[in-house]
């Protein structure tokens, strides 16, 4: 019997339509009250007055390197970052080396994370073996084995019948497929957004019909079947108008996330050949962010992840043609869809903390992202008036390449919890 | 002879200095800058191969990650020209064990040079790189961005030219491959600035995304393009940078946009004919017009592609001002 009492906290919980100044009451890692004034006596008592208690955040897309390159990252790394931002439960993205295109994988990234004990990782496994596009994984072992979904993020599978037997084979085993939008064939090289920007700086552009195409081409197959897809970081005019058609005619089949990056920055920040601007897919021109906040605006979008792609720091001091392409971003998300979305005026608050929690736990179908009485005690505690300037050095992920280095934010998280537990708590990791 | 010359040089620069201290791009060049590149780089021209001892105790590498003939050539003599010990490594060296342009940069610099030119297959490696290095880095080709001297060096022979001190109410026309061309990508920077109408003409394949931006009108028809232009600028085919697959054949671009006799009489009656080198003879440029024909300036601009280096050279590594540049060490 262990308990915990959160005191006094504004609590926002968008699944239970719950917006009030209240105490939360944890024991044995469940919520089991939330109310006014809770006298119990509880093991371990927060003060959360003047902070913003939520449901521990979920992104849906991390890139924790484990196993294979734990140089630029490995589970308890990318675990203490996620905590350091609000997160309590990750998808965990297969382009590993190995490749998790087996069960092996995925158990091993399930025992290490259970041995962890920080947050919940939920493995992905690949689309395909190898990744490689050719012949689809064996979904049903890596469903078996705890993987959440598969994808084949960070290539996408190129061959359209192929994908439409990965997704017809993904409904068989009734599990997520998930789609990283790029046709090759029209990136061809690119390195960045094709636009003004690219141009000034002599470097070969990605056009956004790459992505329009591909997601265009996603949702029609997924159709044919009825398979579960999952959108990943879209960021262009024409997903934004692909996925918005597929919600007006129902497509319930189909739900699609955007990057806090992509709803914040342009291509400008490519200037000076910044590095860590690079990502796939690239940050856009203004009149694609405007598109992807308006869509946001119109609800199109499910749900916000990071994309968090730590690196070591020599693949970033590369020539911008040669480095390494992807962002840090776990212990800034909350933060950025703060200041870019809530403090502008797009949305409210409880949207992008909706967004982040039981819209993402929906998606992957897991018991997560609420308040409700009887859940598993994963919570986020934030200090909404905390202004601060986003400092890589400070960052407790191996990588030190995140694109909002310098950049003036509003919101921090100040603890997070875990099944009940305390696990972050003012910039330091609480260890058992 | 050459004090008098370099005497002739002090007085004309009168103290003046750029206002950047590397030239990775024509955009860090102000209207004072260029004025001032001119005013010493037609007196350097005057001078021809006098030796002068203006940056004598001077070191400058060239770092030169990718091939060239004429730019390494004419930065050597130019800087020899001014009493300059230098080097020269071909970055495949280093590199090819493993090392990052970055370190190598750095190493060259603890030899304590006043001067490093870098050349690069790659985009804003000059840039980046300008900012780890003591040395004034002076950008000699980064793979499609920019050439700022071979811009500078093509503004001297246009101004000459026009006889005035900006090119208002001159057009140029550039044809052939734009999106590959970093002497485009310097050229129109520079040409704004000196308010030249600009156009451009070629296949849409070989045009960067929104090229109009940069103030430049584009034409798919040649003929239309170089009516009554007052400097044709022909742009080399850049196989080796990827133009393949974006044109049919070779024959046909000649066919279509090679710069004929014919062609260049729809220019204006005085035009100039202008290429940044290496010409591809009957592809870019008719045969016949390259070097002989009165029109073509095309010797001439390495000509002062020379003096505006030693103006450049002269600039950087002496200061007048004593100002220091800021790095930081990575």
């Amino acid at each position: 019997m262990s308990s915990l009492l959160i005191k006094g906290g504004h609590v926002i919980d968008p699944a239970n339509k719950f917006d009030a100044v209240a105490d939360i009451f944890v024991e044995n890692g469940k919520i089991k009250k939330i109310a006014n004034n809770i006298s119990d006596k509880a093991d371990e008592t927060i003060d959360a007055k003047g902070l913003t208690v939520t449901p521990g955040l979920i992104d849906l897309q991390v890139h924790l390197r484990e196993p294979g390159r734990e140089d630029k990252e490995t589970l308890k790394t990318g675990s203490w970052a996620a905590l350091a931002g609000g997160i309590t439960s990750v998808v965990a993205m297969p382009n590993l080396n190995p490749v998790a295109d087996n069960q092996s994988i995925i158990e091993f990234i399930v025992n290490r994370s259970k041995e962890l004990d920080l947050i919940n990782i939920y493995p992905a496994g690949a689309t395909t073996r190898g990744q490689h596009g050719k012949m689809i994984s064996e979904m049903n072992e890596l469903k078996n084995a705890g993987a959440i979904a598969v994808t084949d993020d960070g290539v996408d599978v190129q061959d359209e019948n192929i994908l439409r037997r990965a997704l017809e084979y993904a409904k068989t085993c009734d599990i997520l497929l998930m789609s990283h939008c790029e046709t090759d064939t029209l990136t061809d090289g690119g390195v960045m957004h094709e636009g003004w920007v690219s141009t000034q700086l002599g470097l070969s552009g990605t056009p956004a019909v790459s992505e329009d195409l591909a997601v265009t081409k996603n949702i029609m197959l997924a159709n044919l079947s009825g398979a579960r897809l999952h959108l990943l970081h879209n960021s262009s005019i024409g997903a934004m108008e692909a996925i918005r058609q597929s919600k007006k005619l129902k497509q319930t089949n189909i739900t699609a996330e955007v990057s806090v990056q992509h709803f914040s920055l342009t291509d400008e920040e490519c200037f000076g050949y910044n590095t860590n601007a690079k990502m796939y897919p690239p940050l856009r021109s203004e009149d694609h962010v405007a598109a992807v906040v308006k869509a946001i605006k119109d609800g199109v979008i499910d749900c916000f992840t990071t994309d968090h792609a730590p690196h070591i720091e020599p693949d970033k001091l590369e020539p911008f043609q040669h480095a390494a392409f992807g962002s840090t971003g776990l212990e800034t998300s909350f933060a950025v869809a703060n200041t870019y979305l809530v403090e502008k005026k797009h949305v409210d608050l409880k949207t992008i903390i909706s967004k982040m929690t039981i819209e993402p736990a929906k998606i992957i179908r897991v018991n997560k992202g609420s308040l409700s009485v009887g859940a598993d005690a994963d919570i986020a505690l934030f200090d909404m008036k905390k202004e601060w300037i986003v400092d890589p050095r400070d960052s407790l992920s191996k990588g030190k390449n995140c694109v909002f280095a310098n950049k003036k934010l509003h919101g921090k998280c100040v603890q997070t919890i875990v099944g009940g537990k305390l696990k972050y708590a003012n910039g330091q990791i609480i260890h058992k | 002879m050459s004090q008098a010359i370099e005497q002739g040089l002090i007085e004309a620069r009168a103290g003046r200095d750029l206002s950047c201290f590397d030239l990775y791009s024509i955009d860090q060049l102000s209207l004072a800058d260029i004025d001032l590149i001119y005013d010493l780089a037609r007196l350097f021209r005057k001078a021809k191969t006098e030796k002068l001892s203006l940056n004598k105790g001077c070191s400058l590498v060239h770092a030169f990650f990718e091939n060239s003939t004429r730019t390494l050539a004419s930065f050597d003599l130019s800087a020899k020209n001014l009493s300059m010990d230098t080097s020269s490594v071909s970055g495949n060296s280093s590199v090819k064990k493993g090392e990052s342009f970055l370190d190598t940069a750095q190493t060259l610099d603890s030899y304590n040079l006043k001067a490093i030119t870098i050349r690069s297959a790659e985009a804003g490696v000059a840039e980046m790189l300008s900012r780890h290095v003591r040395a004034s880095v002076i950008n000699a080709g980064d793979g499609w961005h920019e050439h700022p001297t071979q811009a500078l060096l093509d503004g001297l022979t246009m101004l000459d030219h026009s006889k005035s001190k900006t090119l208002q109410g001159k057009t140029i026309c550039f044809v052939g491959d734009i999106v590959h061309s970093r002497v485009f990508g310097s050229l129109v920077r520079l040409l704004k600035k000196l308010k030249a109408t600009i156009r451009v003409a070629g296949p849409l394949t070989l045009m960067p995304a929104y090229v109009e931006k940069f103030g430049v009108t584009v034409y798919t028809n040649v003929e239309e393009a170089l009516a009554g232009a007052d400097i044709v600028y022909a742009l080399r085919v850049q196989e080796e940078r990827g133009a393949n697959g974006f044109i049919p054949t070779l024959r046909e671009y000649s066919k279509m946009f090679g710069i004929s006799r014919k062609r260049l009489d729809l220019a204006a009656k005085d035009a100039i004919l202008m290429h940044p080198g290496p010409v591809r003879r009957d592809v870019d440029v008719h045969s016949a017009l390259v070097s002989v024909d009165e029109q073509s300036q095309i010797l001439q601009q390495v000509e002062n592609g020379m003096a505006v280096r030693k103006a450049v050279l002269w600039l950087l590594c002496n200061r007048m001002d004593n100002k220091v540049k800021e790095m930081t060490r990575l």
